[in-house]
């Protein structure tokens, strides 16, 4: 049953740009995209940097042939519809669609970006106006809706929501489809876009840093909030060859456990994410010592760095992989964090590059390891890529070098 | 070809006594405002007395009906947990948004945001049974049971050793709620009452409705109440793939129509989503009780929660309540039941489920 599962397609947009070769760039050239947020009309704009995409909703629309203005669409809508319009253009959609495939979507807030300036013209006794082309975009699953309607295609649906590990196991799921028969190919990943919302809610919890964001740093203070869709198209290794495709990476293992300690925090010794991650080599039938790069979650966190990093230090023991959190680069998208930091790993395998852990200056004195300090060359056969959620919802993906 | 998976426990929080009642709908709940709400159980038998003060009603809905599920299969804890939910929990969403907009982004209470998180319920649920296993979270409207369903029955299937999934779904209507989705036309203008629902098939709407059900799910056999023999997930249906989904149901059984005992429909009395109906109600013969559940919970993303529980009681008690039928049927028995649901947002969902003998 468990056939080889293989990357042949990515979409991305993110602070980084819109596209593979804007993303690529940015991370070969170490070019960060945090900034104060011009689209997001929030009180702290000012304050916090953030990986906001650069593309206001009438450009985005504009890119996919849409009107602008109130057109019902909110941006999680269009980030997903922009990251889907490149996944797309790696495979014949007939083909795809003759062969049956799933869309597997994840979200953490759905359309909360436009329902937030809407909310008072819902629940008043407005009855008329661009308000009501917004009455079904609260929940997670209207990106995905929208998505299928705006590319005239009819997948299998499922959305996630599993906090900051969806897009993950959106992507965890897209395999365990293909293995089971139920569809032969699937587009696996996950959008979120900035919103009052969520800012509001991790700046709440005390969890946002002014500042540039320090994963592994011992002055880390929180994180830079981002938005950002990912999606990979995957199928088996055979049905890639069957259609020529260029296999970008090999899905080689995946975990999914829960902390089962807090409603918010990791459990401080990393138990959790120590148990995703052996559980992904398990898996994938590998030893810790197999594994050359980590793409950390690296949140810039009190809390997840230190539990990370512990769970780190004691999986591979003697054999620390070079590791790095490449969140300081997109701010933490969320739910697409799973899914771009996937195709982050991808491309590591690629180019044989592991990404900077921009703005390390200072060991954490909790910990005895240190992350990759500047983008350089390495030979990396396997690279794990974490993704750990509030709710204690982790997940660990292996990639391979095709 | 997936191996039937078999359902070792339900429980329900409903508009109906489902939770602790100790027998079936025999005092009914109704409203005439078009919206159900769950009736309250003792919370504080499942939650711990500190975590409790601060858990808004869809948490406690949630956590509870969860924790009776894995009391009543009779186990520690499960192997790992799967829910669904359209909504999540709605009123927390609304306060932290509503507080975020009156305050105007300042001095704002993060509990509302961390409990308005779609898998809140399932960390709890982990916490609470020390389950570090494999945890899910479906948000896909009409599907997100089925999801979580599909999820498990994939997963036993992936092991061979005898292993117990906790699967639920949970949601919540309020007031917001009810008013937002009025607006998109959602509801019926004259509102019937609820038990009179189904008669009301000629015009547009339903009523507004909520609940938890959660039921462990098993690769054993041995002591399950029932299997689920087939789950079929139909996107955009139209009467003929419905059709079609349940004439294949049958066919992979190896099962006629009239193998059937009970047929439990997801209608809920919009004039628009009948038709999906109709044939089950004219093609099934005088062997097969036709039933209907949504006039006892309303129409929310997870209705299906709430008819699977249902079903389970069917099978246990082997009484079909008047209250749910339709169509009598002659079969003497209930055996099989099939699990037909629309949810108005482009899905439905064709189960089998199997008695267990």
């Amino acid at each position: 049953m468990a056939e080889k599962i293989v990357v042949t397609s990515l979409g991305i947009i993110s602070a980084l740009g819109s596209g593979a070769n804007a993303n690529l760039h940015s991370l070969l050239s170490a070019q960060h995209g945090l900034q104060y947020p011009q689209h997001l009309q929030s009180i702290h704009a000012p304050e916090f940097l953030m990986g906001e995409v650069a593309l206001s909703n009438d450009e985005l629309s504009a890119q996919l042939g849409l009107p602008t203005g109130s057109n019902g669409y909110t941006r999680t809508a269009l980030l997903a519809m922009m990251a889907m319009q490149e996944v797309l253009q790696g495979i014949d959609k007939d083909l795809l669609q003759a062969e049956g495939f799933a869309y597997i979507n994840a979200n953490t807030v759905g359309g909360m970006c436009s329902v937030e300036d809407l909310y008072p013209d819902f629940v008043s006794d407005k009855q008329e106006g661009d308000f009501l082309k917004y009455l079904d975009t609260l929940d997670c699953a209207e990106s995905t809706q929208n998505v299928v309607k705006h590319f005239g295609i009819s997948p299998f649906t499922a959305t996630i929501s599993t906090a900051c590990s969806s897009s993950a196991n959106a992507i965890i799921l897209g395999v365990r489809l293909i293995q089971h028969g139920i569809v032969k190919r699937a587009i696996c990943g996950g959008c979120d876009a900035l919103s009052r919302f969520t800012l509001n809610g991790f700046h709440s919890l005390k969890n946002v840093d002014k500042q540039t964001c320090r994963p592994f740093d011992n002055s880390r203070f929180g994180l830079n909030l981002g938005e950002a869709a990912g999606y990979l198209l995957l199928e088996t290794e055979q049905s890639a060859k069957e259609r020529g495709a260029e296999i970008l990476a090999v899905l080689a293992g995946y975990g999914n456990t829960n902390d089962a300690y807090h409603p918010t925090a990791p459990s401080p010794n990393g138990d959790g994410a120590y148990n995703t991650m052996q559980l992904a080599l398990h898996k994938a039938g590998l030893q810790p010592q197999d594994i050359q790069y980590i793409n950390a979650h690296g949140t810039a966190t009190i809390n997840n760095d230190a539990a990370e990093g512990k769970a780190i230090t004691r999986l591979f023991e003697n054999h620390i992989p070079l590791f790095s959190s490449t969140k300081p680069f997109t701010g933490h998208t969320l739910a697409a964090a799973g899914s771009i930091e996937a195709i982050f790993s991808i491309w590591a395998l690629q180019q044989q590059k592991v990404w900077a852990n921009l703005y390390f200056t200072t060991k954490m004195e909790e910990l005895d390891i240190l992350p990759v300090q500047q983008t350089t060359d390495a030979n990396l056969q396997y690279v794990l890529s974490n993704s750990f959620g509030f709710g204690g919802n982790n997940v660990s993906l292996i990639f391979g070098k095709a | 070809m997936m191996q039937p998976v078999y359902i070792s426990s339900a429980a329900a929080i409903s508009p109906q006594h489902s939770f602790d009642a100790p027998a079936l709908l025999t005092d009914v709940v109704s409203s005439n405002n078009g919206k159900l709400y769950v009736q309250d159980a003792d919370y504080t038998k499942f939650i711990n007395p500190v975590a409790i003060r601060r858990m808004s009603r869809m948490l406690k809905t949630g956590i509870s009906a969860g924790m009776r599920a894995v009391q009543l299969a009779g186990i520690d804890k499960p192997d790992g947990i799967i829910t669904g939910t359209g909504r999540g929990s709605m009123r927390d969403m609304e306060l932290f948004l509503g507080d975020m907009i009156r305050l105007k982004e300042e001095a704002l209470n993060p509990t509302y945001f961390i409990q308005s998180t779609y898998n809140s319920i399932n960390g709890w649920l982990a916490m609470q049974t020390k389950c570090t296993g494999y945890n899910q979270t479906y948000v896909h409207r009409g599907h997100s049971l089925e999801m979580a369903l599909l999820d498990a029955q994939m997963l036993l299937n992936e092991n061979s050793t005898p292993q117990t999934y906790l699967v639920g779904s949970f949601d919540e209507m309020t007031e917001d709620y009810f008013l937002v989705k009025s607006k998109a036309k959602y509801w019926k203008k004259n509102i019937p009452n609820s038990l009179q629902l189904l008669q009301h098939n000629d015009t547009d709407g339903t009523i507004g409705g909520e609940g938890a059900a959660f039921f462990t799910i098993t690769n054993s056999a041995a002591n399950s109440i029932c299997s689920i023999a087939q789950l079929q997930l139909l996107q955009e249906p139209t009467t003929e793939t419905v059709q079609a989904s349940i004439n294949n149901t049958l066919a992979a059984e190896g099962l006629q129509l009239k193998d059937i005992d009970l047929v439990l429909c997801g209608m809920s009395g919009d004039a628009r989503y009948q038709p999906l109906y109709t044939p089950i109600l004219q093609n099934t013969t005088a062997h097969t009780t036709v039933a209907a559940f949504k006039h006892l919970c309303g129409e929310y993303d997870t209705a299906t929660g709430f008819a699977l529980w249902l079903a389970t009681k069917l099978f246990q008690t082997q009484i079909t309540p008047q209250v749910l039928i339709q169509k009598k049927g002659i079969n003497p028995e209930i055996r099989h039941i099939l699990l037909v649901n629309h949810y108005p947002q482009g899905t439905a969902t064709v189960v089998l489920l199997k008695q267990y003998k």
